[in-house]
């Protein structure tokens, strides 16, 4: 019997070891920048039936976030307004714009305005809006620079990781109540921090890592 | 025979021939004779039962595929449970697989180190058994989580959400160990399938065949050097199997007894779920080795007397469960807990009194047969009794799990539990995946470890009076008429000779050692015992790889478990501390088995160089009976007293046939 197999078949264990090693090294790190939210739910930017650009209603006009969004202060809830909201100057302004179509016939037959959520936090997450925002953690750290998108996009990854982050951690995110909904807030970084832990101090915030603090 | 107790041995008259142990295998069948009748097996025309069984299986295997993927994509609501009994047919169906997989490693691992020798003829099928069974039972877990595309969450691996699993909780311990039994199976029931590879590689006719057999054979040839090391491996893979074996049903039964529910919380569990899982696995080894044995025409190999024992286990293992389920009762009693006393109660006279029944009657009373030598040797019997055995253990998970469940604390909370189609389809669905994987092995894999049943015949025993008898059954002929291959012009590797039996090739070997060689090697179809003593072979390494691998494994596990829980993420869960060694051990145990098992085998590869396809000694046409009937000695030509003509005559001496100057 000849050998069945070339010499250059004994290397094939090594040569397999640093192939998989290698490709499992590949793998990784594609499915750790591909498959997670920072890269599959970041820029998520839906076409909705009106374009409607928070740039110009918040930017230009100066429209406090709690005009439309009005119970984002009291409840859980950050609502999306209804087309009555709307047409409080849109009754007048722009009254006749092909643009605002959907919102007067939504205003008209009743039916909501069919609007893409772009925003989601899992069934099993229990999200509270008017906690956060009463405590100095202003719309921009989880949502982004709203005030200057033209339409909006979904800018943080807003994973667990992200919850944790600023639960382990909140003073970086805290700032004075009332420059909760000014969208263009700065501060001095060194200063926010020892602002930020003189509020968490003030203002007793026990960001819990509990499980029972989301998933209720 | 120089030493006193020698002397005093020697005055003890031999026993009765009626009280000498019989051979395992009857009719004092040869070498080739096993290889061939086990081989012949996965060898030429598919039989018709073969087809027979196959394609209800794969059709029962279909459906159980259909009806996950219908629960994947509707949701656990395809089943029957619901409130109060939330843990149904798929932790019932878990429970039974995975106890199933018990007696394959039993038989390997503790029967290997209590040196049970008729375990040779069934092991290699009961192992396979094991593998089979527990994917069956893996399914059902990772499926019964509801969304099971999140399943690998129950993984340490780095995620998104930035959490790490739970390592308090006994279903997590479940998890790693069952994967750890899953992987040490496989990897000793592959070790233990190299040397038979071989022999199909060598025996196969055609070329891909051959080729696809060889490569998973890894270039074993034989080499008593690689023997020793092997055996050293398979010897601590046994000794890491066995508290393996123990703790997976343990772990299985903490599920249930670190709950506080009456009825599952008790301390009897760990050792009642053992008993009962190696009782369940003989029974569904008997159930298939009884028709596979006459169906491969194996009943010289797996005799009635390899049924007997296995029946005699079956009794011992069905009366510990028995003691248990009286041992329960008693508790229920002496304890003076009314929850605990209403749960046995109704256990056996509440709504499902007929499954409790059925339960004894199969697990208790059934197994009590066997101790009549006439129903352990009636192989029909046997059958029907093993099939009762699989049955009452099947209701013995319904009734720990259902009736525990379905009277809650608060009447208010009480309920019937009924399975719906689905739930029954799927469990009957493992059954077409159990045995198509099963009939799949028994065609291409040899169902029999052939080179240690030919290590327990007496003529592997070289100090045996029957090792001198020659081989008389012709070789097949693939093996007889090897193809000369393309004359080799390379230079000079060794000289080969061949030798007929073990008692030849142990004298030789010695005459070889002392004639001061030291680059040579033997080559046996299976270890022969004295061989390692007769080369001076020292001690094998391997037992080191396998340290190393259980002190990283056990440092692993307690370090992972402190990073995850304490450290990197502090979880906080019913004010237990965040980390404590109790209750990290479980899983560090079960990591120490594990790594101790891969340093066990890659030591076993590092240490022999293998894999290893390509060697010079493939190219001597002779050389393929190794894995069949013969013996061989090379000497290399780098042995520093190598010289042609004088080796040569030494093997002469040494009584080698056909002696071959092999080249690279």
């Amino acid at each position: 019997m000849a050998n069945l197999y070339p010499r250059w078949f004994n290397r094939l264990p090594l040569m397999a070891g640093a192939g998989l090693l290698l490709s499992g090294a590949l793998v990784t790190a594609g499915a750790w920048y591909y498959l997670t939210p920072k890269y599959s739910r970041v820029g998520y930017q839906p076409v909705q039936p009106v374009p409607y650009s928070h740039k110009t209603h918040v930017d230009q006009l100066g429209l406090d976030c709690r005009y439309c969004h009005s119970a984002v202060d009291k409840s859980w809830y950050a609502n999306i307004p209804s087309p009555s909201v709307c047409m409080n100057c849109h009754s007048q302004v722009l009254a006749s714009d092909a643009r605002l179509a959907p919102i007067r016939d939504s205003f008209k037959s009743g039916e909501p305005v069919p609007w893409v959520q772009i925003h989601r936090t899992p069934d099993f997450v229990y999200f509270n809006h008017a906690v956060h925002v009463n405590r100095g953690v202003s719309c921009v750290s989880c949502h982004g620079q709203i005030n200057e998108m033209v339409e909006v996009r979904h800018e943080k990854p807003l994973t667990m990781a992200f919850c944790l982050d600023c639960h382990r951690n909140p003073a970086p995110n805290l700032r004075p109540p009332e420059e909760v909904y000014n969208l263009r807030w700065t501060n001095d970084p060194a200063k926010q921090l020892a602002m930020g832990k003189k509020f968490a101090h003030d203002w007793k915030i026990m960001s819990s890592q509990n499980c029972y603090t989301c998933h209720r | 025979m120089t030493s006193p107790a020698a002397g005093l041995l020697s005055r003890i008259p031999d026993p009765p021939p009626e009280l000498e142990r019989k051979p395992l295998v009857e009719n004092l069948r040869g070498f080739g004779w096993i290889s061939d009748r086990i081989a012949g097996v996965a060898e030429g025309k598919t039989p018709t039962w073969w087809w027979v069984a196959f394609f209800p299986s794969v059709l029962l295997m279909l459906m159980c595929f259909t009806m996950v993927g219908y629960l994947v994509s509707t949701g656990v609501g395809v089943w029957g449970v619901n409130h109060p009994v939330g843990w149904g047919w798929a932790i019932i169906n878990f429970v039974f697989w995975i106890g199933i997989g018990h007696a394959g490693t039993l038989i390997s691992a503790i029967l290997f180190l209590l040196r049970q020798r008729w375990r040779t003829a069934v092991n290699r099928a009961a192992e396979a058994m094991t593998i089979f069974a527990v994917m069956c039972a893996g399914i059902f877990p990772a499926i019964h989580v509801g969304r099971a595309w999140f399943a690998w969450w129950l993984f340490p691996i780095p995620n998104s959400n930035n959490i790490w699993p739970q390592f308090r909780s006994p279903l997590m311990w479940d998890v790693f160990a069952v994967s750890t039994y899953f992987t040490v199976s496989l990897l000793f029931w592959y070790m233990g399938l190299i040397p038979d590879l071989a022999t199909m590689r060598d025996r196969s006719a055609g070329k891909i065949k051959k080729w696809i057999y060889g490569f998973f054979a890894l270039g074993w040839m034989g080499s008593n050097r690689h023997w020793s090391n092997y055996e050293k491996a398979y010897l601590l893979l046994a000794g890491l199997s066995t508290p393996l074996v123990l703790s997976v049903h343990s772990i299985v039964s903490f599920d249930f007894s670190v709950s506080q529910l009456p009825g599952w919380h008790t301390t009897i569990f760990p050792p009642y779920f053992v008993a009962g899982a190696i009782f369940s696995g003989f029974g569904m080894v008997l159930t298939l080795l009884i028709p596979v044995r006459t169906l491969c025409h194996l009943e010289e190999v797996i005799t009635v007397r390899h049924i007997e024992l296995m029946g005699k286990v079956i009794l011992a293992t069905g009366s510990i469960v028995g003691y248990a389920y009286a041992t329960e009762f008693f508790i229920a009693y002496y304890s003076g807990n009314p929850y605990e006393l209403f749960t046995f109660k109704n256990r056996a006279f509440g709504p499902y009194w007929w499954a409790y029944w059925i339960m004894v009657s199969c697990n208790v009373i059934c197994p009590q047969l066997f101790w009549f030598k006439k129903v352990r040797t009636n192989l029909v019997i046997v059958f029907i009794l093993s099939i009762f055995v699989n049955i009452g253990m099947w209701f013995e998970r319904f009734v720990i799990v259902v009736t525990s469940l379905h009277r809650d604390f608060l009447p208010s909370n009480w309920g019937y539990y009924s399975p719906t189609i689905v739930d029954i389809l799927t469990f009957v669905g493992t059954f077409g995946l159990f045995l198509t994987l099963f009939l799949l092995f028994l065609r291409f894999v040899p169902l029999i470890a052939i080179a240690e049943v030919k290590s327990v015949i007496p003529q592997g025993d070289p100090d045996h009076p029957l090792a001198k008898q020659k081989e008389t059954a012709a070789p097949s002929a693939a093996l007889a008429s090897g193809e000369p291959g393309p004359v080799s012009n390379g230079k000079p590797f060794g000289l080969l000779a061949e030798f007929e039996t073990s008692a030849d090739i142990k004298q030789a070997a010695i005459k070889v050692r002392v004639a001061g060689h030291k680059t040579w090697d033997v080559f046996t179809p299976f270890p022969i015992h004295g061989m390692d003593d007769a080369m001076g072979l020292r001690d094998s390494r391997v037992g080191w790889f396998t340290f190393c691998g259980g002190v990283l494994g056990f440092t692993t596990g307690m370090l992972m478990i402190w990073f995850m829980n304490a450290f990197d993420y502090p979880l906080a869960v019913g004010g237990k501390p965040l980390f404590s060694p109790v209750f990290a051990f479980p899983v560090s145990y079960e990591l120490t088995i594990l790594f101790g098992a891969f340093g066990s085998l890659l030591g076993m590869f590092i240490v022999n160089r293998l894999p290893r396809w390509h060697h010079p000694i493939f190219n001597s046409t002779r050389f393929p009976r190794v894995t069949h009937d013969r013996f061989f000695i090379l000497i290399e030509c780098r042995d520093g007293k190598y010289d042609e003509a004088r080796t040569r005559q030494l093997l002469e001496t040494a009584g080698g046939k056909n002696i071959e100057l092999v080249k690279e």
